[in-house]
Parts: structure tokens; sequence; C-alpha cells
């Protein structure tokens, strides 16, 4: 007996300890630890800048970067300003503007933007199968719940195009709320969707969101098929299943180059070269948002971002990682805005 | 004991028959004797299938994440001749060993200065991208440990580039293996040290498990600190003092609800408690631990309300009888018998939080962080987070440092089993 109340008498102090660190880290209060959350896509880029800050700065706190996908982390970046909520948010998209209302009503509207980059949405397949080619109408012919306003019936490749093989349409694809899945709607599908009816493209302009329900909203009877964030997982579906597609950033498709191939849209392929300058249809921009208040609270902050400009060259460290660099332009701008605190210019978010 | 355990048989009035010795010899007989013995062997037979099915999936696993995983504790290095003597240090090697100098070496550029050795020994191969991204910080731990290093040349074994070390270990693409062939001689292997005290890295070569392993002890920490003593008494009460009523049963059947709730469900309430309404810091080690001694406490109370149970009145009885108190009863006499189920019970219950994930993510557990946590607030995440983590890795190298974390997973399991086993039989008591 004594033997327990001894071990008793040991955990108890522990008890004790945790609750006095929890007065002293909880809540509210200046926090030297840089927080970042948001798209899985961005995330090993802002890793790897994580890294590189801490190496740098052996003495500094370890940023903490959290996978939450795009959508996800704004609504986590936009609840509020202070130590409890993240100071940067990794996004594989543009914030929206209902998203910016959101932070602005949170009195988080004071935003820093940065591209950091281009990412390519890659289609790709098994490289045991024979090479499709695809155009962004047949894309949306195929993914598209109603396209031309009626259910899609189609089944197989073959019934959208003699062309095509007769296999069953199966593409694997991110979830809802991931930034890939929004920009592979907003760039392949939107565009196939006018390419098939060009009045729809004034119809974008006027009405939002009948556009969006007609042109973007994805089939749900089996031929998308939602893998998780995991994007590992759809390479291994599609070497398991050589029938499929699977949409994932270009990163991967390079990492699994003697698996997969990617597939040409309009007969470009995702090609480094073709995705860096803009031939490619699925390329799209990757950004991070930065409250500009944390900026001065949060110690090393500056110096974090200053890390993702000095890398994101042709040949930066980001780009040995996959990071496709946006043109020599644009991130003279982007390291402008870095530099010089400049703000989010709001009349650009659509 | 006036009764008898059997009934009286009825008393039957019909004639018996005159009884006949059995004939174990004829036919019908001993057929059916066969059919009884055939029945018993297929019986054991299926059991024994039962225990084979089993322990071969527990093989297969074990199997599978050895054969994968062991590659994951050994490096591949690149002997690197270096000559430091350019470098310009702001103060003297023999200052080196006092702190501020990692921040000396790296203001120096000695990051630069092993790139370009790199490149100049091995330009044809490859130059400095054979090398993974942390081979300079090697180096600089070993000007610290002797800063002599820095008068004289001298080559050290430096680890390579985690796509080098895939084809080394023979799974890489064909450029990575042309470079291993004509690197030849220069690469050797070597324990990955880093691998156990390093924390986790975006470059497989020098992504560890500490960091994780620390996180998930931290959090353990916090979920035994709480689980156990409230859930144990709590048991106490529930069995020796509580009123047997409406209040009470209603009590047990929502700790028995509360057992079977599944994990994620504690992991939204631990992001609306704790993180909403009380504001602890997120991805922390004492949220997780708070959040897991909700989901542990059910389990340690209906084990330990067994074991208490289970001890027999007897003991109370005497112990009353001779005087002791109530409190007395409980601590010297039912607690100590009780306490080999209670600490198998609570074992279990934490090795099951151990492994869980799905409320750490809820909780934000689920990070990327470079450096191991130092305290029950810092930022962390835990061995099943990281394993998961690693597994959405882009690289390939991080399929043998996954398998090689599952290992690390298995033998803490294995080790917390082993503590249980080792408990019981300390405290194990015969009445």
């Amino acid at each position: 007996m004594r033997r327990l109340v001894l071990a008793l008498a040991a955990v108890l102090p522990v008890a004790l300890g945790a609750c006095v660190d929890q007065a002293a880290g909880g809540g509210a209060g200046a926090r030297d630890q840089i927080r970042v959350v948001g798209s899985s896509t961005v995330y090993p880029f802002t890793t790897l800048v994580a890294e590189q800050y801490l190496a740098a700065n052996p003495d500094a706190r370890p940023p903490v970067i959290e996978s939450t996908g795009t959508g996800a982390g704004i609504r986590l970046f936009c609840s509020g300003i202070g130590a409890s909520y993240p100071d940067l948010v990794d996004a594989s998209r543009r914030m929206k503007r209902r998203e910016y209302d959101e932070c602005a009503s949170h009195g988080a509207g004071d935003l820093m933007e940065v591209q950091i980059g281009i990412d390519g949405i890659a289609l790709a397949e098994a490289r045991r199968r024979p090479p499709m080619q695809l155009t962004p109408a047949l894309l949306f012919r195929a993914l598209a719940a109603a396209p031309g306003g009626r259910p899609n019936r189609s089944r197989t490749w073959r019934d959208l195009d003699p062309a095509l093989p007769a296999t069953p349409i199966r593409v694997y694809g991110p979830p809802a709320t991931s930034g890939t899945r929004d920009a592979f709607a907003e760039l392949i599908l939107a565009r196939g969707c006018e390419a098939l009816d060009p009045r729809l493209a004034t119809m974008r302009e006027r009405d939002r969101p009948a556009f969006d329900a007609r042109c973007l909203r994805v089939r749900d009877d089996g031929a998308f098929i939602d893998a998780g964030e995991n994007d590992n997982l759809i390479v291994q579906k599609l070497r398991a299943n050589p029938d499929a597609l699977g949409i994932f950033g270009y990163s991967y498709l390079e990492e699994n180059s003697d698996a997969v191939r990617g597939i040409a849209i309009s007969g470009v392929a995702p090609t480094y070269q073709a995705i860096a300058d803009g031939r490619y249809p699925g390329a799209r921009p990757l950004y991070v948002y930065v409250k500009r208040s944390h900026l001065r609270a949060v110690p090393g902050l500056r110096r974090f971002l200053a890390l993702y400009a000095a890398n994101w060259a042709p040949g930066g460290a980001l780009t040995r990682r996959g990071l496709i660099p946006s043109a020599a332009s644009v991130r003279a701008r982007a390291a402008d805005t870095i530099m010089h605190d400049r703000a989010l210019d709001l009349r650009t978010l659509d | 004991m006036t009764e008898t355990l059997v009934p009286q048989a009825p008393v039957s009035t019909a004639e018996i028959a005159p009884h006949r010795p059995t004939d174990w010899r004829s036919h019908a007989m001993e057929r059916r004797i066969r059919r009884r013995y055939t029945a018993e062997r297929r019986f054991r037979l299926l059991g024994l299938g039962a225990v084979v099915v089993s322990a071969a999936c527990l093989a297969f696993l074990l199997i599978v994440m050895i054969a994968q995983g062991y590659q994951g504790f050994v490096e591949t290095r690149l002997t690197l001749p270096l000559d430091l003597r350019d470098l310009r240090l702001e103060r003297s090697p023999e200052r080196l060993k006092g702190p501020g100098a990692d921040l000396a070496l790296a203001g120096a550029g000695l990051e630069r200065a092993v790139d370009a050795a790199a490149n100049r020994a091995y330009e044809a191969e490859g130059g400095a991208a054979l090398l993974s991204d942390g081979a300079w910080l090697r180096v600089r731990d070993a000007i610290k440990h002797d800063p002599r290093l820095l008068t004289h040349p001298f080559t050290l074994a430096l680890p390579v580039a985690s796509a080098i070390d895939v084809a080394a270990k023979g799974n890489g693409t064909p450029a990575a293996e042309r470079s291993v062939a004509k690197l030849g001689a220069h690469l050797s292997c070597g324990a990955a040290w880093d691998f156990f005290t390093g924390a986790d890295s975006t470059d497989a070569a020098r992504a560890g498990i500490w960091g994780a392993l620390k996180g998930s002890l931290l959090t353990m920490v916090v979920t035994l600190a709480l689980a156990f003593p409230v859930g144990v008494l709590s048991a106490i009460y529930l069995e020796e003092y509580a009123p047997r009523n409406r209040a009470t049963d209603f009590i047990e059947v929502s700790i028995n609800n509360l057992a079977a709730v599944p994990s994620i469900v504690f992991g939204l309430l631990g992001l609306a408690v704790f993180l909403g309404t009380l504001h602890l810091p997120r991805s922390a080690p004492l949220v997780g631990g708070l959040t897991l001694a909700l989901m542990t406490m059910p389990v340690i109370v209906i084990a330990s309300r067994n074991a208490i149970r289970a001890v027999p009145p007897s003991i109370r009885d005497a112990a009353l009888a001779v005087g002791a108190s109530p409190i007395q009863v409980v601590s010297h006499h039912v607690l100590p018998l009780a306490a080999p189920g209670i600490l198998t019970g609570t074992i279990i219950g934490m090795a099951r939080a151990l492994g869980e994930t799905a409320p750490l993510l809820m909780i934000g557990m689920r990070a990327f962080i470079a450096a191991p946590p130092a305290g029950f607030t810092d930022s962390a995440t835990a061995l099943p987070v990281q394993i998961f983590l690693w597994s959405d890795q882009v690289s390939r190298g991080f399929v043998e440092k996954t398998s090689a974390a599952i290992l690390v997973l298995l033998v803490f399991l294995v080790a917390m089993n082993g503590v249980a086993i080792f408990l019981r039989n300390r405290f194990e008591t015969r009445w």
C-alpha cells in the first residue's frame, strides 16, 4: 500500500505543475512562436522555410505549421487577431471576397498578400496505360454534376468521345475543402463549361452563384472519388488501378514520375516549362496571407517572410522542392510587398 | 445449507426396464464414439486455426514494417574532405564551446563552405546536391565538439540527400542510382542517430522521431496525472460508499456509454472546451493530455470497479471485525488486492490513448514543428500523428521513415504492456 501512496504522491505534483503551466501559457498575451495554418499544397514549402528559419536562428522557437486545407485554414486565420490565432495562412488559391469580409468582421482585415510561386494542378494516369489526351470541355462533360443542365449520365470516356478508350470514368481528387479542388473547378471545369456554351461567360459576370452551380459542381455518383487531403494516397490508387485518373499538385507528379504520367490538356502536358510560362491551363498561383498587426507583435515573422523571397527564385531551395517560380515581375512585386508591408488591395478580390 | 443442489427426481411409477450392460463394441456405438472424437478434434483445430490467423496477421504486420522500416534506422554517408581554415570567425576557436557558437558558425558561412567543398570533391557526380540539406549542421556539431578541426584539413562522413539515400538502399530513380554507382566506395553506412534525437524535418534524411516521442510522453503524463486519480477515486466511491439507487445506476450507465463514445467526439469536445472556452494554447501536449484523459477515464473507472468488486467481501468483513475504519479497509486491504486489476486497466487505457490520432488532429497536434517541445504548453505532435504526417510527404525517403516510426510506436506499446505485466505480477495476491 505504501508503494501505491508513493506513486500517487509522485503523480500529483505533475498534475499541479500542469495547472501552473496552464496559467502561464494559456490564453491571450504575447507569443514568440510563429503559427501557420492552411493549404496542404503550400505546406511542404512553408515547412522548408520554417526549417531554414530555425537553422539561421538557432535560438528562436520552432514555427508551428499545420496543414488544414485552404478553406479551413482561412477560417482559423480569420477568427481574430492576437496570440491565439495564426499569423500566416497558406493558400493554394486567392482569398475570396466573402472570406475577407469574415476576416474584417473579426478585426483581422489588415492583411498582406504574397504570391510565393506557381503550382500546376496535374491530371495524372498510371504509366502502364496508353496516354490520354483531354480538353477542359471533355473534363467538364465527364465530371460536372449537370453538364448542359441535365444530370451527368456518361459512364465511360468513349461515351464522350469515340476516340477515347472505353474505360469507366473514375477520377480520384481532393475533397471540397481543398484549395486544389477549388482551383481545379476554377481553372479546368469553368473553362470547359464556357467553351461548351459561350453565353455562360456573361453569366459569370452577372450571376456568379448561378454560374457556380451550373459549371463548378462536381458529380457525386461515384465517377469523382473524394480521396482526402493525402496526395500520396491518390498516387497509390493510380498504381493499383490503372483505369483511374488522379488530380493532385505538380510536385507529387514530379516525385512519382516513374509510376504516373501527367495528362496533356488541350495538347499541353504539365511540365515545369509549360506551367511556368502559363501555357498549361491548370497552373495556379500559391499565396501566403499575413496579418500586418502580427508583424510587429511576433518576433521573427518578418525574417520568416523574407526567407520565402530568398528561396523562391529559379534554382532556390523552394524550387528544388517542386515550387514553380512565378514570373520575375510578379516575384519583384511580392518581394516589395514583404519589404514595405504593403496591404492587400481589396478591389482585386472576387 | 439445508437444501440439496440437485432437485429430487420425480418418482416414477412405471416399471423400470431391466438394465443391460452397454455394448461398446456394437457398430452404431463405435460410429458414435468416432464422431465424438472427430468433433472434439475439429473444435480444437478451429481454435488453433483462430490463433494461427491472428498470429499470422500480427506477423505479417511486423514483417512488413521491419522489412520497410529497418532502413529508416540506417543512413548513407558520403566521405567529404573538408578544409575550413579560410572560414572567417569573429571569435577564437577555443571559445566556440560556449553559447552562441551556432550563430557564430552560421554567420561565418559554414553552410556555403561545406557546399563548396562538396562541389570541389564530387563535381562530376552532382556536388552539393548529393548532401542532405542538414549536412552542414553535422559539420557544425563536429566543430563545436572539437574546435581544433578549424586549424587543419579533415574528412567527415556526412549524410547524403534523401534521393541518393533511397537509391543506395536499392529503391531510387535511375538518375540517383547512376550517381550511387559512380560514388561507389565513397559511400558508407551508419546508424541514423539523428532519427532518435531529431524532430520533424522536410528532408527525410534529417527527420527524427524524438520530437513526436517527447510530445507523446508529455501528453501521456498529463493523461495519467488526471485520469488515474480521478478514475480510481470514482471507482472506489461507486463500489464502496455510494448507495444503490437510481442516481448511481444512471452514473453507471453514463460511464459505460462514455467508454464507447468514438474518440473523434472527445476531440471535438476538447476543441470546444479547452481551446474555445478556456483558451488553452493550441497544439499543446497539455490540451492533448486533457482530451485523452476524458477518453481514458471511463476505461479506468470500469476496470477499477471490476477489480474492486473482485475482492472477496470476507476480507472487508474480517478487517471491519478487527476494528479497522472504512478508510483503513479500503486503503489497507481493498486497494492493494485490487491493484493488479486497476493497473492493468489503466495501462490498457493508456496504450489506447497513446495510439489515438483523431482527437489530436482536432486540437491541432498535427503540425510541423522542427524542434522537440520543451514543456507541457509548447506546441508538439504525437507519435501516431507523426506517422500520419509522414505518410503524406512528397519525398520517397519518408516511406522508410514512416515504417521506422511505426516500429518505434510498437516498441513503446510493447514496453507499456510489459510494465503492465510486471506490475501485475509484482502486486499479485492470493486469497
